[in-house]
């Protein structure tokens, strides 16, 4: 069993949120974490805050989430300030929990689902961000 | 993971979804930290089964709000056709429904008794005080009729100023106390309208019967409260076999009267009006009679009130004036008539409502070639001073036209005597019952003498009928009566028979 590493900068099942040296904010989920409403309001809060207003392409890496409740996923088809999001995981149970994310609750931006961080990269860099 | 361990993973798979398709939507499957793609389809079902199991639940809320909704409206809905809007009571179908009920559930026990009563002359109130004064009549009627009924009765309005009170297990006695005292406790005045008004009512009564059906129940007793209202004011009534059969009658007779208008059953007879001064013929009232197939010869007064609920009075007094008026011309070409000569004929209240009477008349007159000083109109005194601006308007528009009004039954109204003055009348007619007693009571002799000089000195003459002997003919005659009709001279005549007594008077051409 991997371990449940739920300390984060800031709580909530978060592991890390922060830009990378291309400009793309990254937000990783723990391993093993149940996303729920308050953490997914948590999430995107703390997104908006970053985004500072602008449009951001948004990498999430969501590798070995457990589960995304209904209430979580409807948090997330709110308006946000990413540009685009990449949805990064790497197992078939990780796009399943993706394309519930995608199809169910549709999302506000242009949304895909990447097994590969490179391929996830080079798509949202060809997104374009709105004034970078 | 071994090819064992994964049939084993597809079944413990496939024994969840059985949970799941037992209906129990809050099943959720496991998913190993392996993450392949038997976990992938079990994580979907695990999210589909979260899906279906949120919408069953939002939807079973949606129900019950509906079902909640559905039986609010249907329990308003219940009451608004149970209540009367106006006063709380109960409406006429809830009564009909609680009649049916306690007729079915009386058995051998005492029988429930019904109680109609209708409010005498309450058009009148709503007509002079408004609507709302009305309503509130209504409404303090309604609440003294609850408190005299005591509990345990429905009491219910039917309609306009129609209550009914259910009486359920009581005695015939005791229901003709409760029937009494309901009446009683209308006549306290109640105020609407800045007046203090006291009402009266028309009640009938029908006591229970074994055997006696909900709907017989509720129409003998309408029966014997239209019986009550035709006596007069504040009368009750109860039910008796006699009364229904008269209403079967009428409504036979209803049926019959209108057949008869459009197959020649109806004729008229006439009855010769006499100058008394001189003896010879004056006029003639033409009288409505029926030829009924089964029932002979009827004289108005058994069919003229089946006539008026039939709606018919107007197109039966339209009838008359045609058919004596075209008379009348016949009679001129042969044998001719005296001068002074008119036919009489009798207009109801209806009749002098209607806007085209005058005209109607002229028309006649035109089309039969007769002078309108040939045709006097009668018109019943009660008539006139109930009638209104219309009927003097009417009067007017006859008397305009050259046609005499001679006012019916006179001395048996209200007549103010300065409005006699001012009416457009030639002639009174007076009341047969004053003559009783004219010969040989003194007292009635100087009466109805003082009623010919009232009439005389309003300008009319006067025209007595009822006359059945010689010595009231001449006592007339020495009172300065002008004219006479009655037994005495002739009975009504058939057209023929008059006829003959035209043509064979003295001083006529044949």
């Amino acid at each position: 069993m991997p371990e449940k590493d739920l300390e984060t900068s800031g709580g909530w099942g978060i592991s890390s949120l922060g830009f990378d040296s291309t400009g793309i904010l990254r937000l990783e989920w723990a391993r093993g974490v149940v996303i729920d409403a308050p953490n997914a309001q948590f999430a995107m809060d703390r997104v908006n805050e970053l985004c500072g207003g602008r449009p951001t392409p948004l990498l999430i890496d969501m590798a070995t989430t457990d589960s995304v409740s209904r209430a979580a996923r409807a948090v997330f088809a709110k308006r946000c300030d990413a540009s685009a999001i990449a949805l990064l995981g790497s197992s078939a149970v990780d796009r399943v929990l993706a394309n519930f994310f995608l199809g169910v609750n549709s999302a506000p931006v242009p949304t895909r689902f990447f097994t590969d961080s490179n391929e996830a990269v080079s798509w949202l860099t060809s997104q374009g961000h709105d004034g970078a | 993971m071994t090819g064992r361990d994964d049939d084993r993973r597809l079944e413990e798979l496939v024994d969840g979804i059985v949970v799941l398709s037992s209906g129990d939507l809050s099943n959720r499957l496991q998913v190993s930290p392996a993450r392949d793609g038997i976990d992938a389809v079990t994580t979907g079902i695990n999210l589909l089964a979260e899906e279906l199991q949120s919408m069953y639940e939002d939807l079973e809320v949606r129900v019950a709000e509906r079902t909640a909704l559905l039986e609010a409206a249907k329990a308003e809905l219940r009451r608004v056709i149970n209540t009367d809007e106006l006063t709380g009571l109960a409406s006429r179908s809830l009564l009909q429904e609680k009649v049916a009920e306690a007729v079915a559930g009386a058995g051998a026990a005492r029988q429930p008794a019904l109680i109609l009563l209708d409010l005498d002359s309450f058009r009148l109130i709503n007509d002079s005080l408004g609507h709302a004064a009305g309503d509130a009549v209504l409404r303090e009627a309604a609440l003294r009729l609850v408190a005299a009924a005591g509990a345990g009765h429905l009491i219910a309005r039917l309609s306009g100023d129609e209550f009914a009170v259910l009486v359920v297990d009581q005695e015939p006695d005791a229901v003709l106390q409760i029937a009494s005292r309901l009446g009683e406790s209308l006549k306290d005045r109640i105020v609407a309208g800045g007046v203090a008004v006291a009402l009266t009512a028309g009640t009938g009564v029908r006591l229970g019967e074994p055997g006696l059906r909900s709907e017989e129940l509720i129409r003998d007793a309408d029966i014997a409260m239209h019986e009550a209202k035709k006596r007069g004011r504040d009368t009750l009534l109860v039910f008796s076999a006699a009364m229904h059969e008269a209403a079967k009658q009428r409504v036979h007779l209803v049926a019959e009267l209108r057949t008869a208008l459009a197959t020649n059953e109806l004729e008229l007879e006439y009855q010769p009006i006499m100058d008394l001064r001189t003896g010879t013929i004056a006029g003639a009232e033409a009288l409505i009679r029926w030829r009924h197939p089964n029932l002979g010869l009827l004289a108005p007064d058994t069919f003229l009130e089946a006539a008026d609920e039939a709606g018919l009075t107007v197109e039966i007094g339209h009838w008359v004036l045609a058919k004596a008026i075209a008379q009348t011309g016949l009679w001129k070409a042969d044998p001719g008539l005296p001068a002074d000569f008119s036919t009489h004929i009798n207009l109801s209240p209806a009749d002098l409502h209607h806007v085209d009477l005058a005209p109607y008349v002229e028309s006649l007159l035109a089309r039969h070639g007769v002078e309108p000083c040939h045709v006097s109109i009668e018109i019943t005194e009660t008539a006139i001073m109930r009638g209104g601006p219309e009927v003097a308007a009417t009067m007017q528009s006859l008397n305009d036209l050259g046609v005499r009004i001679e006012i019916d039954d006179f001395g048996t109204g209200y007549s103010s005597i300065s409005y006699l003055r001012t009416l457009p009348a030639a002639q009174a007619k007076i009341d047969k019952s004053l003559l009783d007693g004219l010969t040989t009571d003194r007292q009635q002799e100087t009466f109805v003498a003082a009623i010919l000089q009232l009439i005389h000195s309003a300008g009319l003459g006067a025209v007595a009928e009822g006359i059945e002997e010689r010595e009231q003919a001449e006592r007339l005659r020495q009172l300065n009566c002008e004219f006479g009709q009655g037994y005495y001279f002739s009975r009504p005549l058939s057209v023929a028979d008059m006829t003959d007594l035209l043509a064979h008077r003295d001083g006529a051409a044949a």
